[in-house]
């Protein structure tokens, strides 16, 4: 039934709909994690990872037990769940196998099951009913988009942070400033991929 | 480990686990069942209003006075709604129409005239689009102006304002959203034009 | 008691300001405030959700064993959040559909469970249940302001009503994402270029 193409939803999401800049999700950690730019590039890895998968593992519960099951009301807690299940489980296998990868990583997943950019994929997704291929590619895609969106922060934060800024407007103000014109930029994307 | 330990560490958190989860979602379920009547009901009207609003009635105030109109003129078969006037000649027909928006599926209920030429009007169901900008598809002049209108239909550029039969003006700032309304008419058109075939 | 009771009330309302002190729950706040009437709707949830969730938990702090304390938060916080959720379908369908995916945001918006975990996990059922209020209300106001500004500015309109008239351009870019981030950092500037340190 649904005829968008899953190449129009990865770039959209990517770009278009970015998921931080046209859907304000994932915003706390954002605010509070752009100011280095290592950190930001840590926790943009596992945003995409987690995101790309959890959104394809929400839509199969969603679509396979809820609906069938008739409790899509109770996708709310289900999908949080399975979240904060999955995330628990990479964060154990990362810490087993590779020491450095978990140095890298392990100490961002927790801080992912509370943002809110990975449950709003998964709510999104569902609204807007998408199959199974869009779903994973949305999931991708909102990931990277974060990702960008997230590493050009950090990056602009790094080159003001020895300018002089009225004194209201330093950290959480300058930061929305700056976030308001990127969101401006990304609107310029608008209309670069054709769905026909 | 003595045995009140392994119960605090291991069983206790469990049950607790249980107990809570199954008093969530005991009560959610219950709050769910006791409106379920009524979301299918705001469901259904949102669907008769819609009808009624595409075929050009005058839609009543009241759920009770939709339903009762609703009653009065539709009959549904198959998918396509048929709506008639007061002496029982059906004057419309109408049918939902989905397609792909910018964010994600509009859905829409278009009607035809009798003689299924003509567009009698549109009403949206269901959209995800841009709020402020391709949301306003569901503002009365960009419905409004589909009435009368002769399909296929085209696009006007966008900030000048077209009476021709086949045109419809676009919302500015919001041409992506236009074009895919613009293909859902226009689908709508074909669809409408084959059940003229096949009556 | 009493004077620990208007503390508690008045902080979240200025000093600890959840949205534009501690920077919380930001995702709501901008997405939901292009329009007065669904802000309303959005902040009348999220305060019945931090209200009710406080004082549910710190009923439960002691029966709840530290290592499940994530999970039961999320539990709660899920269950309010739901209910919202059906109510709204039930009785405002049209402002449910729009408010789309945030009604469910509401639970990873952090001031719920920030509240949860700093306040009503130490605190007795009846101040966490003022905490919790308080710190909705300070939440709302902040996205009241919000939203009255760019409805005013990017539709010409207050709670759907045209009150600028024809002669007015409206500001597109209001309602749009650029313009919610442009107007908390405005409203952030403001409030801290008055406060004096």
């Amino acid at each position: 039934m649904n005829d968008l193409m899953p190449v129009a939803v990865f770039f959209g999401s990517i770009f278009t709909s970015n998921i931080l800049l046209a859907n304000y999700l994932g915003m706390c950690s954002f605010l509070s994690v752009s100011k280095e730019i290592e950190t930001s590039a840590g926790l943009g890895a596992a945003v995409i990872f987690v995101m790309a998968v959890t959104t394809a593992l929400n839509w199969l519960v969603y679509n396979y037990i809820l609906l069938p099951l008739g409790l899509d009301y109770l996708r709310f807690i289900v999908f949080i769940v399975v979240i904060a299940g999955f995330v628990q489980l990479v964060e154990m296998i990362i810490e087993r196998i590779s020491e450095g990868l978990y140095a890298a990583l392990g100490i961002f997943l927790p801080l992912i099951t509370v943002n809110c950019a990975i449950l709003g994929v998964s709510l999104f997704m569902v609204i807007r009913n998408y199959n199974f291929i869009n779903s994973f590619f949305f999931g991708l895609g909102s990931g990277i988009g974060w990702f960008l969106a997230i590493m050009a922060m950090a990056g602009i934060r790094k080159k003001i942070a020895g300018s002089r800024i009225p004194r209201g407007l330093e950290g959480a103000g300058i930061t929305l400033i700056i976030a308001g014109m990127m969101a401006l930029a990304f609107m310029g994307f608008s209309g670069m991929i054709n769905v026909t | 480990m003595s045995k009140t330990g392994f119960y605090a560490e291991r069983i206790r958190p469990v049950v607790v686990t249980a107990v809570l989860t199954a008093i969530c979602i005991t009560l959610v379920s219950a709050f769910y069942l006791s409106t379920q009547d009524r979301v299918k009901e705001n469901e259904g009207l949102v669907l008769k209003r819609a009808v009624l609003f595409a075929a050009g009635l005058n839609v009543p105030a009241t759920n009770q006075g939709i339903n009762e109109l609703y009653e009065s003129l539709v009959t549904e078969d198959n998918g396509v709604f048929t709506v008639k006037d007061t002496s029982g000649k059906p004057a419309a027909y109408a049918f939902i129409q989905t397609g792909p928006g910018l964010w994600g599926e509009i859905g829409a209920v278009i009607a035809f005239d009798s003689s299924l030429s003509q567009f009698a009007g549109v009403d949206f169901i269901s959209q995800n689009e841009t709020p402020g900008l391709g949301a306003r598809i569901t503002e009365s002049w960009f419905k409004e102006q589909l009435r009368g209108k002769v399909p296929p239909l085209k696009m006007n550029p966008e900030g000048t304002e077209s009476s021709a039969p086949s045109e419809i003006d676009a919302i500015t700032g919001a041409s992506r959203t236009s074009e895919y309304a613009l293909s859902l008419f226009n689908r709508a058109g074909e669809r409408a034009a084959s059940l003229k075939g096949g009556n | 008691m009493a004077g620990k009771a208007l503390k508690t009330f008045t902080a979240p309302l200025g000093k600890d300001n959840p949205v534009f002190v501690q920077i919380l729950g930001i995702c709501s706040t901008l997405a939901v405030t292009n329009n007065l009437k669904n802000t309303v709707v959005m902040v009348l949830g999220v305060m019945f959700t931090t209200t009710l969730s406080s004082f549910t938990f710190s009923l439960l702090r002691k029966v709840i064993p530290g290592r499940i304390r994530m999970i039961a938060e999320t539990l709660i916080i899920a269950t309010f959040v739901i209910i919202v959720d059906i109510v709204l379908r039930a009785f405002m369908p049209e402002i449910w559909q729009q408010l789309g995916p945030y009604v469910g945001l509401i639970i990873t918006n952090c001031i719920v469970m920030g509240r949860m975990e700093a306040f009503a996990a130490s605190n007795p059922p009846g101040l966490s249940l003022i905490d919790g209020l308080a710190s909705g209300m300070g939440y709302a106001y902040v996205l009241v302001i919000i939203a009255f500004f760019r409805e005013l500015l990017g539709s010409g309109s207050v709670w759907g009503f045209p009150l600028l008239g024809d002669w007015w351009t409206n500001w597109a870019i209001m309602i749009m994402p650029p313009g919610a981030f442009f107007m908390l950092a405005i409203f952030i500037w403001v409030v801290k270029g008055r406060s004096k340190e």
